[in-house]
């Protein structure tokens, strides 16, 4: 059973506004995916039709092989979402706010206790933990959501920006989590973001939405055989030949593009061979920021 | 799935038990209708037991609703004819302290969204706030007919030298009008609650259930309609059936895309 489906989901609120489009896709069990795109592109959308809280205009989605639109309490009972707009008390202090939506999801007292003790020692959290949350920062109210969607060991969590408002170590942090729960636990990942160096990170597998429409969906390789074969080859080299391919780029600095690393070791000898000396060589490959404005343009123009 | 609901009601009680704001608000009103109110019109009718007004009421009164002596008699009539009206404002007023923030004061904090994440449904989440603000309304009203009875039998035992019988208005009220009413309320307020989109916009339309009140009131001030107990039956069973079909039918159509607009 795959952890989460989408068929030809499409979504438009009732003032017109056409929030998502069409959007296939299917996600294996254990995965951490990307869901990639600028503010408004549709990622919240999405996440919300997952969990329940609007109904599809068309198509269909599952998680854990539950129809979200017809059962979301047991969507609900299986994830775990954290959203900039799902918010705790203030009146409670942080470890209250776990204990009360451990309760809400049928942890007993006992092993919410240790489960929230443990979450809030991996997050840091230790000795705010009997701090009230209206002392909190934005950055350790972030953390303690992210401690109240794992409460309740989900199999599927829902991260929307879920690293916006961290600091790089805190960050680190939480990335560390993502990683081992989806490797370690099995649990599927669906993280909204627009930090792509962010994702590519932690995630296995991206989709790239703009304007509610699924642009391109893949692992990091899937997408860079569809949009932007090949590599940049760099080389620092001096006395290079003429009449290679190469293109200088700076001094004693040259590039060049190929389709495959084949290719590298040619290159290299045609230099050598023609009384080049080369210092070093570095295949780059498009990264995800790459990869996706190279999506994003090529949509531009067709429209 | 009761212990989440239950686990909600309690979270409920503490924001209102930790916000002093509230809490006085919650005190205010039966405080002003059970211990001063009462206690004015017993001072009033001992420090002035010959007004001409008074005596003309007396004498229209049956027999059974006499006492031993004048000044009994009045506040005898005031505790069982006056003072159960007035003390219906008590659980609308609670309610509507509790009830009024249930839905829209967690969209205002934020909160909402994450207890709709929660496997609940929404008529759960519903039938959890209008307990937890039912449950308020009967304890405070509770307690405001205790504190009442205890100083308006301390008072007209060391003023008028007697102690004062409720009458049975006093147990149809508590046990049926006032949770009836209450329920009535609750259950309005947290559907206004729903839609609303302020704390404030809540409020101001809990305020309109007090006119049937303040209209049973002026009709038992000035004689119109005197309750007995068989009217108040009457009122407690219609009530009471009303309370249960907005109960049933009050947040059918409500889904999780019209409480997060």
């Amino acid at each position: 059973m795959k952890a989460i489906t989408l068929q030809n989901l499409s979504k438009t609120y009732s003032g017109g506004k056409q929030a998502v489009k069409q959007i296939s896709l299917s996600l294996e069990r254990g995965e951490v995916f990307g869901f990639l795109g600028p503010n408004g592109a549709g990622k919240t959308t999405t996440v919300k039709l997952l969990n329940g809280m609007l109904v599809p205009s068309e198509g269909n989605c599952s998680v854990m092989g539950f129809d979200p639109a017809e059962k979301p309490e047991k969507v609900h009972a299986l994830s775990g979402v954290v959203t900039e707009h799902a918010q705790m008390y203030d009146n409670l202090t942080g470890m209250q706010n776990l204990i009360f939506f451990a309760s809400i999801y049928g942890v007993c007292k006992t092993d919410s206790l240790k489960r929230a003790e443990v979450l809030l020692e991996q997050l840091n959290l230790e000795e705010a933990g009997n701090m009230r949350l209206s002392t909190y920062s934005t950055g350790m109210r972030q953390r303690l959501s992210m401690a109240r969607a794992l409460i309740h060991r989900p199999q599927v969590l829902f991260l929307d920006e879920p690293t916006s408002g961290l600091d790089p170590e805190s960050a680190q942090n939480v990335n560390r989590l993502i990683r081992n729960m989806a490797k370690q636990e099995g649990v599927t990942i669906f993280l909204c973001t627009h930090q792509l160096r962010y994702a590519q990170e932690i995630c296995t597998k991206y989709g790239l939405i703009e304007e509610g429409k699924l642009l391109a969906e893949g692992t990091l390789d899937q997408l860079r055989k569809k949009v932007k074969p090949g590599a940049a080859v760099k080389i620092y080299a001096d006395n290079v030949p003429k009449g290679t391919s190469l293109q200088e780029i700076g001094t004693h600095q040259y590039e060049t593009v190929i389709r495959s690393d084949d290719e590298i070791p040619k290159i290299v000898r045609n230099i050598v061979e023609g009384g080049g000396d080369i210092y070093s060589v570095t295949a780059q490959r498009p990264s995800l920021e790459d990869i996706y404005f190279a999506l994003t343009t090529r949509e531009e123009e067709i429209l | 799935m009761r212990d989440s609901m239950m686990a909600l009601i309690k979270k409920d009680f503490r924001g209102v038990t930790t916000n002093k704001h509230l809490f006085t608000g919650l005190l205010v009103v039966p405080l002003v209708l059970t211990i001063i109110l009462p206690s004015v019109f017993v001072f009033l009718i001992y420090f002035n037991p010959n007004d001409p007004d008074i005596q003309k009421l007396l004498e229209l009164l049956p027999q059974s609703a006499q006492y031993g002596s004048l000044e009994l008699t009045v506040a005898g009539m005031i505790l069982n004819f006056i003072l159960p009206v007035f003390f219906l404002i008590i659980p609308i007023m609670t309610a509507s302290i509790m009830a009024a923030s249930s839905f829209v004061g967690e969209k205002e904090k934020h909160t909402l969204e994450t207890l709709l994440y929660c496997p609940m449904s929404v008529k759960q989440i519903f039938r959890s706030k209008v307990a937890a603000s039912f449950i308020l309304s009967m304890t405070v009203s509770l307690i405001s007919f205790l504190a009442m009875i205890l100083v308006l039998e301390f008072e007209t035992f060391f003023l008028m030298g007697n102690l004062l019988l409720p009458s049975v208005n006093w147990l149809i009220i508590l046990l049926i009008v006032s949770p009836a009413v209450s329920l009535i309320a609750v259950t309005l307020i947290v559907r206004v609650s729903a839609k609303a989109q302020s704390v404030e916009e809540s409020q101001q339309s809990a305020v309109f259930l007090i006119i049937p009140l303040i209209l049973l009131i002026a009709g038992q001030f000035t004689g119109v309609l005197l309750l007995n107990k068989w009217i108040l039956l009457g009122i407690g069973a219609v009530c009471a059936l009303l309370a249960w079909l907005l109960l049933k039918k009050c947040m059918g159509r409500f889904t999780y895309e019209m409480l997060l607009k």
